[in-house]
């Protein structure tokens, strides 16, 4: 399948669900709009258009089709540090959180231990200077109180 | 005379030293911004918004508004030095202004980009202030059919300014106006998408979703090409004035980018990228030596760098007189506005004077700082821009972190920009925009807000558009937009 098609399918979805939300949400009359009438159209809206991308993109394995895979493995490594990120948070508290994410991602760039360890001490120690003492952010702290 | 004492007042207001402060701070950042390729102005005042929190409303407009335009003078460094943009309406300036680094013309070029965007940046806020208030007294009679007409005609020519295909525009606007139902419905109090989850019934926020579209998806896209070497170009710490000759070729273009780019800035969707590249092509266009373009033409650096720092000016005139956002940046600051308790929109010069003109203003000075402050420092840039990209990364994924985490302290929120990230990365693998996806999400509410208020005025008759001469312009002009581009192809042989 062309990418076209791909992400046409994909939208038209997108477009019937929303589409079928504004109707469960009242669409209301044209004297009063409920809160679903502009949910509703959108939806009807993107799913024509979606139609009309699918239809117009060529069939078959269209040159340029499978270029989804990634050519390594480094954006989907950040994606899950970042996850790992939020989800550990607010548990471990800002500081100790960001000296392991910046040593994990210096880490598998291949820096050395002692590079990675000194610029994720840093990083860490400096962002919460700058973010939490000097802006007054309200980060999140850990068991330690930092 | 209003204008004058606005001015005057304006002035009072910037010159102030803690807004003076934040103006030298704000134009700092954005050069820093503009000069580091991966980082945008979109993303690096997203990612500042929260710390603005605790400054009064006209420090923080004043700061944020600094980046927006300190990243346009910073583009053209990194263009020039290393040929690769530093931020994205600086593409075109790599044709010609790196042309001329090989030749051993980089000062004159870093010269010609920072005046010409002084020149071009002054020029375009002395339009605004008198735009401005006068687009904010005509724009005091509108209702909301005018407003819903307007809106659709913004979107139309975000659609119609797309550079990938038109249909796929018009698709992430709809997905746009879409994310901007989510969380409570004003008028009714429902939920909306929001399928019990906390942080969507607040709605989408704007700074995580920009700072997903715009930040972490630019990592992403950046990580998967191999970092090439970089060739810097040692910039010379003399010779950055040019020449009379240089000034000779490079005066008209830098007007005629001013006046170009200032329009273009106006429009939804048109901007300082587009603005930079309809400078370029006019300039090809009227040289009476076409093919020295791509081969080093002082012209090719003057004109596009005026012309992106006009766009900069002229993309607050929607803002300020129609609280509606011409691009991106813009619909943050519209957000940073809302936050600090004031209403974008034509009351704005009535209601915040302070903050209407202390903006204003503050460009002034802003671009006078600017013109002082990037010519000694590109050797610091230089410098900078040897960090290389697997140190710098982390770092900008980090402040992304942080940045949409301390909105509104919520880790939802930070994982709105977690998936905005990833659907961001895709968007981009299937050739759709991001940004018709930005502006509709936030122009969304209020068409919705205007749409549903129209009809209860018109008692459900859509005749209301077009009964108003005002709405039914605008809307005609919506349409002919629409239908352009199909035309088009039509007369086309396939």
């Amino acid at each position: 399948m062309s990418r076209d098609r791909v992400s046409g399918l994909f939208w038209l979805a997108v477009a019937l669900f929303a589409a079928a939300q504004g109707l469960a949400l009242k669409l209301g009359s044209l004297h009063r709009p409920g809160p679903g009438f502009f949910p509703f159209w959108g939806g009807v809206v993107l799913g024509l258009l979606a139609i009309v991308l699918v239809v117009r993109s060529p069939g078959g394995n269209a040159p340029g089709g499978a270029r989804l895979r990634p050519d390594n493995a480094r954006p989907v490594v950040a994606v899950g540090a970042v996850f790992g990120y939020l989800l550990l948070l607010e548990m471990l508290g800002f500081v100790a959180v960001t000296f392991l994410f910046l040593l994990l991602l210096f880490r598998l760039e291949r820096r050395s231990w002692t590079f990675s360890a000194a610029s994720a001490g840093a990083g860490a120690v400096g962002c919460y200077v700058l973010f939490q003492l000097w802006l007054k952010t309200q980060l999140p702290t850990g068991p330690l109180g930092f | 005379m209003e204008i004058f004492g606005g001015v005057l007042y304006g002035f009072q207001v910037a010159l102030q030293p803690i807004n003076l402060l934040y103006c030298f701070i704000g134009v700092f950042i954005g050069t820093l911004v503009g000069v580091l390729p991966g980082l945008g102005p979109a993303a690096a005042i997203a990612l500042l918004l929260p710390s603005t929190f605790a400054a009064s409303p006209v420090a923080a407009i004043i700061m944020l508004a600094g980046i927006y335009y300190g990243a346009m003078y910073g583009g053209s460094t990194t263009s020039i030095l290393v040929n690769i943009p530093g931020e994205a309406a600086s593409v075109v300036t790599c044709l010609d202004g790196h042309a001329m680094a090989r030749q051993g013309r980089a000062g004159a070029a870093l010269g010609i980009a920072a005046f010409g965007s002084f020149i071009a940046g002054t020029l375009s806020v002395i339009a605004l202030t008198f735009l401005a208030p006068f687009l904010a007294r005509v724009t005091l009679r509108f209702g909301p059919p005018e407003y819903f007409a307007l809106m659709s005609l913004g979107l139309m020519l975000l659609t119609f300014f797309a550079r990938e295909s038109t249909v796929k525009a018009l698709m992430m606007a709809a997905v746009g106006l879409l994310c901007g139902t989510v969380g409570q419905d004003t008028i009714s109090g429902r939920f909306r998408f929001a399928f019990g989850i906390r942080t969507l019934e607040d709605g989408l926020g704007l700074v995580p979703v920009i700072m997903g579209l715009f930040g972490i998806s630019e990592v992403l896209l950046n990580l998967e090409q191999r970092e090439q070497q970089r060739e810097i170009f040692a910039p010379p710490t003399t010779a950055l004035l040019p020449t009379r000759e240089d000034w000779r070729a490079s005066t008209v273009p830098i007007l005629r980018g001013s006046v170009l780019g200032f329009f273009l800035g106006i429009l939804p969707g048109a901007g300082a990228i587009i603005a930079s590249f309809a400078s370029y092509a006019v300039e090809k266009r009227v040289s009476r030596h076409p093919e020295r373009f791509g081969a080093g033409a002082i012209e090719g650096v003057a004109g596009p760098e005026a012309a992106n720092n006009a766009a900069a000016g002229g993309a607050f005139i929607p803002l300020l007189t129609l609280g509606i956002p011409a691009n991106a940046v813009m619909a943050i600051l519209l957000g940073a506005l809302m936050i600090h308790g004031l209403q974008p929109g034509p009351l704005l010069v009535k209601q915040a004077p302070d903050v209407f003109w202390g903006i204003i203003t503050s460009m002034y000075i802003g671009n006078a700082m600017l013109l002082v402050l990037n010519l000694p420092l590109i050797p610091m840039w230089a410098r900078l821009l040897r960090v290389p990209y697997t140190v710098m990364y982390p770092f900008i994924l980090l402040f992304c972190l942080i940045g949409a985490y301390s909105v509104a302290n919520s880790v939802g929120d930070g994982i709105v920009m977690w998936v905005f990230g990833i659907v961001g990365y895709l968007l981009k693998k299937f050739d759709y925009e991001g940004a018709p996806l930005i502006l509709a999400m936030v122009i969304g509410p209020m068409m919705e807000e205007a749409l549903r208020q129209s009809l209860i005025l018109s008692a459900g008759s859509f005749e209301i558009f077009v009964s108003r001469p005002i709405a039914a312009g605008f809307l005609a002009a919506a349409v002919v937009l629409l239908v352009l581009p199909l035309v088009r192809r039509r007369s086309l042989p396939a």
